[in-house]
């Protein structure tokens, strides 16, 4: 039993080990692929299969979370007199921590299920191999394109489906509550200011680096068969969710603290 | 060298890849167990044994694709089994490799597959010339025309073909086979045993072979190594490997169940036993 619980233990980490090594090296790798202009049709390749066909689903997931949200929140503000905050309840939860977080995760469902089966299939055909016996690095070409066209349009995305959030939240909030649209936006506008955008989007770097990083990692080292690749596919999104999660609330402590220290000179400059 | 007391004595040419003390390890599983050989220029050498015996293992180290628990790998008497992935990228590219399933990307063309590896390793400024080499590789191969199929409209020899003339694209010194007849039928089993000994006299390239066809290990091999339980246990060509004394070797190449294999199949349970009938599932 201490024995088995021993073995699992250093297995898992030397696991982390290798994925930290991997996690580095495709960093370091997409970085070097910035300068390298035979990495961009790659890249633009990602960008139209990651970007592109994901701005439909994003979209939908945010306009709903902004309709949610004022279905949710109204009574309560209404009980208090204070419908007309409904704005700024609503745009400040979508553009700061609900939009980013469901994009992101939407994103690991969709894309981070993708890229862990295209990779998957090629690791137990052989193909990754394939590709490093004709001196070529895999990481550069496989993952380094996949991680910056998230890394690029995870963010984007974002935006998406703020926008959508907040359209869908003044929607119910107008349409089904009837809440006076002149002041709704007076007071999102004096709520929610650029700041509260800007960590909504700054996040989605992260999120899309740890999606592209898990997801091509979970295809390197998926086991044979049809069990393994599916089964690498749902350790993915099992582990992209938990680490949008988690970075979420090291982001969100982050930008605190960071907020709190520039807040008395914006008070100043304001 | 007498390290097993079954290689033949010839003289042998320089090495060209190299294997030392060689040893791997999958957790607690040995699969390579302090193999040294080297492999000659300029000739075919075959590796046979049963599935299982380490022989993908072993073609896989050669490369680096596969790094060794011990021991050490010589290309050109240049060590590579320590080198980096980007260190080995330049050795890489003077090997090729034909998969055991060829390994084709299947998003991609024929052609695109063998455009891949000039591509990645030169900088492209003449498409008619890569055209070219193209069309000469698949010529090489027999499947000029070929160009515009993706890779699952292909038969299974043609997809071999097709990844040998990928294998070939950057005119490498050394082709590595893993298992480059098995799933074929006779005739196209033949026409690859041709391509291979084509390729050897037309290219002057050394060629490894790994299988367990005997008729393509006699028919291209120079020399011929059985691996079994991960080592080397016979070592020479094809009428040293025929005449050989030792009882693995000869049942192995004559295709005969060993008893060990036949006590086995007697004790777990007879035909009669593993028989089954809908009335045995009902209540």
């Amino acid at each position: 039993m201490i024995g088995a619980l021993g073995a699992k233990t250093v297995q898992d980490v030397v696991d982390a080990g290798h994925f930290g090594r991997f996690a580095w090296r495709s960093v370091l790798t997409s970085a070097r692929g910035c300068a390298a202009r035979r990495t961009y049709p790659l890249v633009w390749t990602q960008m139209n299969q990651i970007g592109v066909r994901s701005v439909p689903v994003i979209m939908i997931t945010g306009a709903f979370v902004g309709m949610t949200l004022a279905v949710q929140a109204y009574d309560q503000l209404a009980g208090m007199g204070l419908e007309e905050h409904l704005g700024v309840l609503i745009n400040i939860s979508v553009v700061k921590e609900l939009g980013p977080v469901l994009a992101a995760v939407m994103l690991a469902g969709r894309i981070g299920g993708a890229l862990t089966a295209e990779l998957g299939t090629m690791n137990v055909t052989e193909q990754i191999d394939a590709v490093r016996s004709m001196g070529t690095d895999p990481i550069r070409y496989l993952v380094a394109p996949r991680l910056l066209a998230c890394l690029f349009l995870t963010p984007v995305l974002i935006i998406y489906a703020d926008l959508m959030g907040v359209i869908g939240g003044a929607l119910v909030s107008f349409l089904q509550f009837g809440i006076n649209s002149r002041a709704y936006w007076d007071l999102s506008a004096y709520g929610v200011d650029f700041w509260d955008v800007g960590v909504g989007v700054v996040k989605g770097f992260f999120f899309g680096a740890a999606i592209a990083i898990i997801s091509c990692y979970k295809g390197f080292t998926c086991q044979e068969g049809a069990h393994g690749v599916g089964q690498a596919c749902t350790e993915a999104f099992v582990s992209s969710f938990i680490w949008i999660l988690a970075l979420d609330f090291a982001l969100a402590v982050i930008s605190k603290n960071i907020y709190e220290i520039f807040w008395p000179i914006k008070s100043l400059v304001g | 060298m007498d390290d097993t007391g079954n290689r033949q004595e010839n003289a042998r040419l320089p090495g060209i890849v190299e294997v030392r003390n060689l040893t791997k390890r999958f957790g607690s599983k040995l699969v390579l167990d302090n193999v040294s050989l080297s492999i000659e220029k300029g000739k075919t050498t075959v590796i046979i044994g049963p599935s299982g015996c380490g022989k993908t293992i072993l073609i896989k180290h050669l490369i680096a694709l596969v790094r060794p628990s011990e021991g050490q790998v010589y290309f050109e008497e240049r060590r590579i089994d320590h080198l980096s992935e980007r260190e080995l990228s330049r050795v890489r590219t003077h090997f090729g490799y034909l998969f055991q399933e060829g390994a084709l990307f299947d998003s991609m063309t024929v052609a695109e597959n063998i455009m891949f590896p000039i591509r990645q390793n030169y900088r492209v400024k003449n498409w008619r010339e890569i055209e070219d080499i193209v069309k000469a590789k698949l010529a090489m191969v027999g499947l000029d025309g070929f160009q515009n199929y993706y890779p699952a409209r292909l038969s299974g020899g043609q997809r071999k073909r097709v990844a040998l003339a990928r294998a070939i694209a950057l005119n490498p010194e050394v082709i590595l086979y893993d298992e480059p007849t098995t799933g074929l039928d006779p005739i196209r089993s033949d026409i690859i045993n041709e391509l291979i000994l084509k390729l050897e006299r037309e290219l002057a390239v050394t060629s490894v072979v790994v299988t367990h066809d005997m008729r393509s290990a006699y028919k291209v091999g120079d020399r011929i190594i059985m691996l079994h339980n991960g080592k080397p246990i016979a070592d020479g060509d094809a009428d040293y490997i025929r005449s050989h004394p030792h009882p693995v070797v000869q049942q192995f190449i004559n295709g005969q169940v060993g008893d060990d294999d036949l006590a086995v199949l007697r004790m777990n349970g007879s035909a009669g036993s593993a028989q089954f009938l809908p009335r045995d599932f009902e209540q």
